[in-house]
């Protein structure tokens, strides 16, 4: 009934239908609904926002619909026993690789997706009491309430209905858990440790196993708890296995897997990252992997500023192949998505990356940084003439002209423009007046799409930036000066939203 | 145009407090601080602030310190971080009772978290960010405290993640986005280190940031959303470019994302409110000057007549 109040069945299917092409490789089940739209996944929590989550306020206000307050009919002893159920479908499915939240009425359409499905590795029972626990100890599988949880193919749903009992108990294990490890932790400091040596060491493992275990419950219901997150720091650091380590890889992922902007998760990897890296020497295998990570999470989640972030981070751990291998790989990549600015942004540390070494390098470079630039500059000429009014487009352009005028063009006095010269001239004046003829050509438009408007205000507001910014002053000679006069007009006529600010330049 | 609906606003914040046992407010109790201080902000900037009990607050406050480090957590029991630090020095500041901390105690924690580069980590795992730079510049400017830090590396750090569009990102070579400029900016300018900026330039990044809607982005590519006439607004103000957007578009678009029935802001027209953005909606509409709402200062992120109580009744 929670589904059908808040997802009508033909938004449910479609959403259904996306997550299926992205995110259920193995299986096909389609479990998780696409996190963009769905307002039952209460880990989509998007970061977009800024200080905190934005997801903060959809919550909020979806909680006049969505009623998911405690049900004061469950006490702690039924809560923990679920808890129990959770944490042992965890600890039985290691591979689960996509978690969701679903109104209970979902979990019967979900069983009819997959009739046929051989997979049943686990027992679903009715949870008739708290006694349950003898019984899934003496069965030795993984045993549930079905009407609360559903685990098939490495999926697993948890019903809304129990989320906030889940949560409370989770909450309340691990942190009784912390606590003892703590004083346990402080105790041995101390020397104030009244029991052997061994003896406390077991102690210890044993509350570390707990925290492992509870942390990873809360995480998954609450993904951005970051005392949970620390105090996992906290034991892996301590036991310094690297088994623990990649499994800490392993379960951010998953997290990230349904919030793909939980900046603890992001933080976690480069802090796992740091101490593997170290005693591993495989950092470029590792450094593939979490490229190849971020691209995948950024397909899904378009603009994703802490994903593309923890790329940019990777670039300070690369040598120059690997710059090199990067921008080839994620040449394709930003094709298809001419959008998404941090693509672009990571292509340009990416080149200003290549750009300091082969000024640092005393003697040649292997590699012509010059031919880069210029390939790049044709390139996104030719995407811009392909994808009309794409800002991040023109926002790349504005890069490449800034670089290639500071450091690959010398500056000979006024130059005319030849139809036959290349576009990408290596003195100035001739590279800006061919910019300009470029930008030009977009200025005057026929038809009033809003695509080609967008690409005249783009190219109108590139001109004036970049004879503003990029171009010293010795370098505005009076054949651009008075194309500029010209262009007043029509470049105020262009530029609706900004003109406030390009008067003032005009 | 619609008019600011402020007593609703009151309202919803004062009844978004009493809901604490939903699924909601539980996965967000982790952060409770940082509700507080837009919660209260938002109040006093609407000249409400005795819908509160100051009391409750200051006491609860204090309980999410950590006695060991000084620092605090986001709720009582919550590991300490910056992020929640800075909103407990703002709450007391806000509510006039900075008297109640320890201020050694407090500033030792911040300034300890200075690294060698002059960056700041978030906490003791290590984390950097130019956001935990401007938290701490903020939190020691406040308590008077900046002589604890190196100022001059901290504001070298933060040159060093200027962009070449003027802008500003999370680390050196971070992509320039609205809310780390505030952060860059608002250290530079406490630290009166702004020279450091390209004013012309960076204000024509921020401009661009106006949407046809009217609404501010944080990006480019990106829809207008509410948080942004906030991160964006006052940037501009701290450069001195704030006339180069078009306020009364921007008003408008504040004015349309408010929740006319039962009161709160929301991301963009027609979206659910939250506590968040109602606050940088009613920021940002101080920042636009807008009748009603005390003026608020673009640096501290605090009503203009605290700031002024803080520096100027010593």
């Amino acid at each position: 009934m929670l589904v059908a109040l808040l997802f009508p069945a033909p938004q449910l299917s479609a959403a259904i239908h996306e997550v299926s092409r992205f995110a259920a490789p193995l299986s096909g089940t389609p479990l998780q609904t696409d996190l963009r739209e769905s307002p039952l996944n209460v880990r989509a929590l998007d970061g977009g926002g800024w200080f905190c989550r934005k997801w903060l306020g959809k919550f909020l206000s979806e909680s006049k619909i969505l009623k998911m307050e405690k049900d004061s009919s469950f006490s702690r002893g039924s809560e923990m026993s679920l808890l129990e159920q959770f944490e042992g479908i965890l600890e039985g499915d290691k591979l689960i690789d996509e978690i969701g939240f679903l109104g209970p009425s979902q979990f019967a359409s979900l069983d009819q997706d997959l009739s046929g499905s051989s997979l049943d590795q686990c027992t679903p029972i009715q949870l008739a009491d708290v006694s349950l626990e003898t019984n899934i100890a003496e069965l030795n599988t993984v045993q549930y309430d079905k009407n609360f949880f559903w685990n098939r193919n490495n999926k697993l749903a948890i019903s809304t209905d129990v989320l906030s009992h889940l949560y409370i108990a989770a909450r309340h294990a691990y942190m009784y858990a912390s606590r003892r490890y703590k004083a346990s932790i402080n105790l041995t400091l101390n020397k104030g440790a009244f029991c052997s040596a061994s003896a406390q060491a077991n102690f210890d493992h044993l509350l570390e196993d707990e925290i492992l275990k509870h942390t990873k419950a809360l995480l998954i219901l609450s993904c951005n708890f970051s005392s949970a997150w620390n105090d996992r720091k906290l034991v892996l650091s301590r036991k310094h296995e690297m088994a623990l380590f990649l499994e800490e890889l392993r379960f951010s992922s998953l997290i990230l897997s349904g919030a793909p902007k939980v900046e603890s998760a992001w933080s976690q990897r480069r802090w796992v990252i740091k101490i593997v890296g170290d005693f591993l020497q495989d950092s470029p295998g590792i450094i593939r992997e979490e490229s190849d990570l971020v691209e995948k999470i950024a397909e899904k989640s378009k603009m994703n500023y802490r994903a593309w972030g923890h790329r940019c981070w990777l670039i300070s751990c690369m040598n120059s192949d690997q710059v090199f291998h990067e921008l080839a790989k994620s040449k394709k990549w930003t094709e298809l998505h001419v959008a998404d600015n941090c693509c672009f942004h990571y292509r340009r540390e990416l080149m200003l990356n290549l750009l300091k070494e082969y000024h640092e390098a005393s003697t040649g470079c292997n590699f012509d940084v010059c031919l880069l630039y210029k390939e790049e500059l044709k390139w996104t000429e030719l995407l811009i003439g392909r994808y009309i009014g794409r800002e991040a487009l023109w926002i790349h352009r504005r890069f490449l002209t800034q670089c290639w005028i500071k450091h690959f063009t010398t500056n000979q006095g006024a130059a005319a423009v030849t139809e036959s010269e290349d576009l990408i001239s290596s003195t100035t004046q001739t590279f800006i007046a061919k910019e300009l003829k470029f930008a030009r050509s977009f200025l005057n438009i026929t038809d009033g799409f809003y695509d080609a408007l967008d690409q005249a205000q783009y190219a109108a507001s590139y001109i004036l930036w970049t004879l503003k910014f990029a171009l010293s002053q010795e370098s505005m000679h009076e054949e651009i000066l008075s194309e500029l006069r010209d262009l007043k007009p029509l470049l105020l006529k262009t530029c609706a939203v900004n003109s406030l600010g390009w008067e003032t330049m005009l | 145009m619609g008019e600011l609906e402020g007593k609703k606003h009151v309202q919803y914040i004062v009844s978004v407090e009493k809901k604490k046992d939903s699924f909601e407010a539980l996965v967000i109790e982790h952060l409770r601080l940082n509700g507080a201080y837009w919660g209260l902000t938002t109040l006093d900037l609407l000249n409400e602030i005795e819908a509160v009990k100051p009391d409750e607050i200051v006491q609860w406050i204090m309980q999410c310190q950590d006695i060991g480090s000084g620092g605090f957590g986001g709720n009582v029991g919550h590991d300490p971080h910056l992020l929640y630090t800075l909103s407990a020095v703002q709450v007391l500041a806000l509510l006039n009772r900075l008297d109640v901390l320890d201020i050694d105690k407090v500033s030792d924690y911040v300034a300890g978290l200075q690294n060698e580069d002059g960056s700041f980590s978030g906490d003791m795992w290590g984390e950097v960010d130019t956001r935990f730079s401007y938290i701490a510049i903020c939190c020691l400017s406040l308590l008077g405290q900046l002589s604890k830090i190196n100022v001059e590396s901290a504001v070298n750090y933060i040159v060093s993640c200027k962009n070449l569009d003027g802008g500003f990102g999370s680390i050196p070579g971070g992509e320039s986005h609205a809310g780390q400029i505030f952060c860059c900016v608002g250290t530079l300018a406490i630290t009166g280190s702004l020279h450091h900026v390209d004013r012309d330039l960076l204000g024509w990044w921020l401009c661009e940031r106006q949407c046809k809607d009217g609404g501010l982005n944080g990006r480019p590519e990106k829809l207008a959303d509410v948080c942004y006439s906030w991160w964006v607004l006052s940037s501009l103000v701290m450069i001195d470019r704030v006339h180069w957007i078009d306020k009364e578009k921007l008003t408008r678009f504040i004015l349309n994302c408010q929740d006319k029935e039962n009161g709160g802001i929301s991301d963009r027209p027609d979206n659910a409110v939250d506590v968040y953005h109602t606050y940088f909606g009613v920021a940002g509409l101080s920042l636009l000057e807008y009748p009603g709402i005390k003026p608020i200062d673009p640096a501290y992120a605090l009503p203009v007549d605290v700031v002024n109580r803080i520096f100027f009744s010593k």
